[in-house]
């Protein structure tokens, strides 16, 4: 099963190829950093594509196939061999207004994998009380997550693996690191670079490991 | 030897010498006068020469004789000459220990800033020659800074301070062969700023008496008024006696060194030494000398006479020396600081990691070794871990070891806690921290639920010391001067509620929805609703948030509690109730940390 998550476009330049292939893409808002090039790449592996109501008619605008979306709604699970998607109804600032909009985190499992995307949240929501593997979280602030808030959702959360995304400069994932290694006792940060890839499994069935390409 | 008068051939050495300001000699060097004193009062001496003959090795002096020529009674001749020399007679040693507290292999070199400074003086001069050296005098003048000043009795020679002039006076010192005399002095230096100071001149001067730094070995002839003369006496017929007599017309002594009778035949032919003597008679004024021979001839005999003497001298030598060493610099050791907060200020009730930075300049004139800070840090704070602690050096994050001490030893949060950072042996590691560099420490901490009615003070303690460590210079906070602050956040959370009839008889649906609507995270948010009797819960939606029931006297409270909400959460809860009778209403209770 392979999900792609807020293929966003940043700074004018889709972070994702159009040829990218999967099977799901889930864009936790409609706005641009988030959906970015969602239906090109949607239209390119016939995907679905999932998200909430005004991000499936932001996709319908830009010409997305009506059979492949599927609106989420919050706490509402979905649920497709492989992969179970639970939506939770955040908040983010609207990237060009600054006024709130929604935005959904997911509560994703994959096989016996858990874990927490929040997307471009400015608030945790629920998901400090879940228990998950690996949270995957924004620190770059301005209308999103910043540091201190991504720290202490993990420290809250306990996963195994916390994992930094949308930073603005390159010492928010430095700081984001050393504070969890200093103060989210059990839990690793993993910061990844372009192309990276990590590949996670529980050995034994109650061993969590993880190896970064 | 008799009292009276002999010429002085007079040897005196003027060694001068500096020494720079750690006691190393830097130039040494020997101008000298070789003198002749004619010290008579009535006769003048002539054809003097000094004969040096192989010793003026060392000198620049490059004749093995000097004329020296007439000589006027009371009057002398002079010649000026220099002379090599390694090192002086006397050695001057001057050891400034600025904390004499302190006992160490070396010396401290420099004033601690802000500090009443213990200096010890200790002057030291050793006599490296074969003789005594005497009339030692040793003047120091004291810096400005000191005060306090106590001269220590010396076991030679008196020594005494003279606060006018802010100089101590070593006198009458004499040191025999090989020994050396001591000088203490103790006092207090207080310094105003950290500018380089000065430990004061120090001046000795010193007389050898019978000594010299060259090799001359000087001697002389000379003339001076002397009567010579040949009698000749008939003591039997044809029988002569013939006497040579000398006589000491001057008032110098005078050295008879040589005195020949020639006799020239009558007959002719070449003279017959008669008489050849080397009596090295010394003359007293007025004194005569006579030698005779006798020969037989029918006419009184013709001789002749040669004679050699020369007024008698003395050699008198001395070295006088004086050294001078340049004042040691004394540096000043001091420090600031700045302390800041990244954020300077947190939300109330949240958690923020926190960055400090400490900055700590070198602000003085000496190099620092050793750094120790103790960093204060209120309750509701998790300090540090020592691996997360990073320190910069003169711009360089710096990879040496330093230690860092806790107390108490744990991230309890709840607890304040002391952090010490050493960060010592600089010299060793990467060299000490010159003046106008800096040491950076920077560490995160967690705020941890501050709350806005508290402060957060975190006063800061910084000691600074050289090598070899004395007392160590410090500054510390002023009272409230870094504090965390706290941004009250107001907490506001809402609790709304709407009871709906369900499907069935008796069945009721209870909307339930808390939300967080005030600006700061909010934590143990516990909502209880009551069930009145004759009605049972039957279920929650959605139904992870099983809540926990307890009976009551009049029903079932129902509650839940939620670790932590964030500003814009929201918790909706719709719970199924049956039973019978008139559903009461009453409005849920909320209570959070």
């Amino acid at each position: 099963m392979s999900v792609l998550l807020n293929p966003g476009i940043w700074q004018e330049e889709a972070v994702t190829p159009p040829d990218t292939e999967t099977k799901v893409i889930i864009a936790t808002n409609e706005a641009t950093d988030a959906l970015g090039n969602a239906t090109e790449v949607a239209t390119h592996s016939k995907a679905w594509i999932l998200g909430n109501e005004a991000t499936i008619e932001r996709v319908k605008e830009q010409g997305g196939k009506p059979w492949l979306l599927h609106v989420l709604r919050s706490e509402e699970p979905y649920e497709i061999p492989g992969l179970r998607v639970i939506p939770y109804s955040l908040k983010r600032d609207d990237p060009e207004t600054g006024e709130p909009m929604e935005n959904l985190g997911l509560y994703l499992e994959l096989g016996k994998m858990r874990v927490a995307y929040l997307g471009d949240s400015k608030v945790r929501g629920p998901f400090g009380q879940f228990e998950v593997d690996i949270v995957i979280v924004p620190i770059g602030g301005d209308g999103v997550f910043p540091i201190k808030d991504a720290v202490g959702l993990c420290i809250d959360a306990k996963p195994k693996l916390g994992i930094p995304m949308r930073w603005v400069s390159n010492d928010q994932p430095k700081k984001f690191a050393k504070y969890l290694d200093q103060f989210a006792q059990g839990v690793s940060p993993l910061v990844m670079e372009e192309d990276q890839t990590v590949e996670t499994h529980w050995a034994a069935g109650n061993e969590f490991r993880y190896e970064l390409s | 030897m008799n009292n009276h008068k002999t010429i002085v051939i007079d040897l005196e050495e003027n060694e001068k010498c500096r020494t720079g300001q750690f006691n190393e000699l830097e130039k040494s060097e020997v101008s000298s006068v070789l003198s002749v004193k004619n010290v008579s009062e009535t006769n003048r001496i002539w054809n003097v020469r000094v004969l040096l003959a192989d010793s003026t090795g060392g000198t620049d002096i490059e004749e093995e004789e000097l004329i020296a020529g007439e000589i006027d009674a009371g009057s002398q001749w002079e010649h000026n000459y220099a002379v090599d020399i390694e090192a002086p007679l006397l050695v001057v040693r001057e050891v400034f220990d600025t904390c004499s507290e302190v006992d160490t292999e070396d010396p401290h070199w420099a004033y601690a800033f802000g500090r009443a400074n213990p200096v010890e003086i200790v002057l030291i001069v050793k006599n490296n020659s074969n003789g005594v050296i005497d009339n030692i005098i040793v003047n120091k003048t004291m810096p400005e800074e000191l005060s306090q000043v106590m001269v220590q009795v010396s076991e030679k020679g008196s020594a005494e301070y003279d606060e006018g002039t802010k100089q101590v006076f070593w006198k009458d010192v004499q040191v025999n062969p090989g020994e050396e005399a001591r000088l203490s002095i103790t006092a207090v230096g207080e310094v105003e700023d950290s500018e380089m100071k000065s430990a004061g001149e120090l001046v000795v001067s010193y007389r050898a008496e019978g000594q010299q730094r060259s090799s001359l070995d000087p001697d002389m002839t000379g003339l001076t008024e002397f009567l010579t003369g040949i009698e000749t006496a008939e003591t039997e017929p044809n029988c002569w006696e013939v006497t040579l007599e000398c006589s000491n017309e001057s008032d110098l002594m005078v050295r008879l060194d040589k005195a020949q009778i020639f006799l020239h035949p009558e007959e002719g032919g070449e003279k017959q030494l008669k008489v050849d003597e080397k009596p090295s008679f010394e003359m007293e004024p007025g004194q005569e000398w006579t030698t005779s021979f006798e020969v037989k001839s029918k006419s009184p005999p013709k001789c002749t006479q040669e004679v050699v003497y020369t007024p008698m001298r003395v050699i008198k030598k001395r070295v006088l020396g004086k050294i001078v060493k340049e004042p040691q610099p004394i540096p000043v050791y001091e420090i600031k600081y700045t302390k800041t907060f990244d954020p300077p200020e947190v939300s109330s009730f949240d958690k923020t990691p926190i960055e400090v930075n400490i900055d700590i300049e070198n602000v003085g004139s000496a190099s620092i070794n050793e750094i120790v800070v103790e960093d204060h840090l209120p309750e509701d704070v998790m300090p540090p871990k020592k691996e997360h602690v990073t320190i910069w050096i003169a711009g360089e994050e710096y990879n040496g070891p330093f230690d860092l001490q806790m107390e108490p030893d744990n991230q309890d949060p709840e607890t304040p806690h002391k952090l010490t950072f050493t960060i010592g042996g600089l010299k060793e590691i990467v060299g000490e921290l010159e003046p106008g560099k800096s040491v950076r420490i920077n560490y995160a901490v967690m705020a941890w639920k501050s709350r806005p009615e508290k402060e957060y003070p975190s006063p800061i303690h910084i000691t600074a010391n050289i090598v070899p460590p004395g007392h160590a210079t410090e500054i510390s906070s002023e009272e409230g001067k870094h504090e965390i602050g706290v941004v009250y956040k107001k907490r506001r959370i809402s609790a709304k509620k709407a009871i709906n009839k369900g499907a069935g008889a008796g069945e009721y649906s209870v909307l339930l929805v808390v939300e967080n609507r005030g600006e700061v995270t909010v934590e143990n948010v516990k909502v209880t609703d009551w069930i009145p009797s004759g009605f049972e819960f039957v279920s929650v939606e959605p139904p992870e948030e099983e809540p926990t029931l307890s009976q009551v006297e009049d029903g079932t409270n129902i509650s839940w509690l939620w670790t932590r909400m964030n500003p814009g959460d929201k918790k909706k809860l719709r719970v199924n109730v049956r039973g019978e009778g008139e559903y009461e209403r009453r409005e849920p209770k909320v209570v959070s940390d």
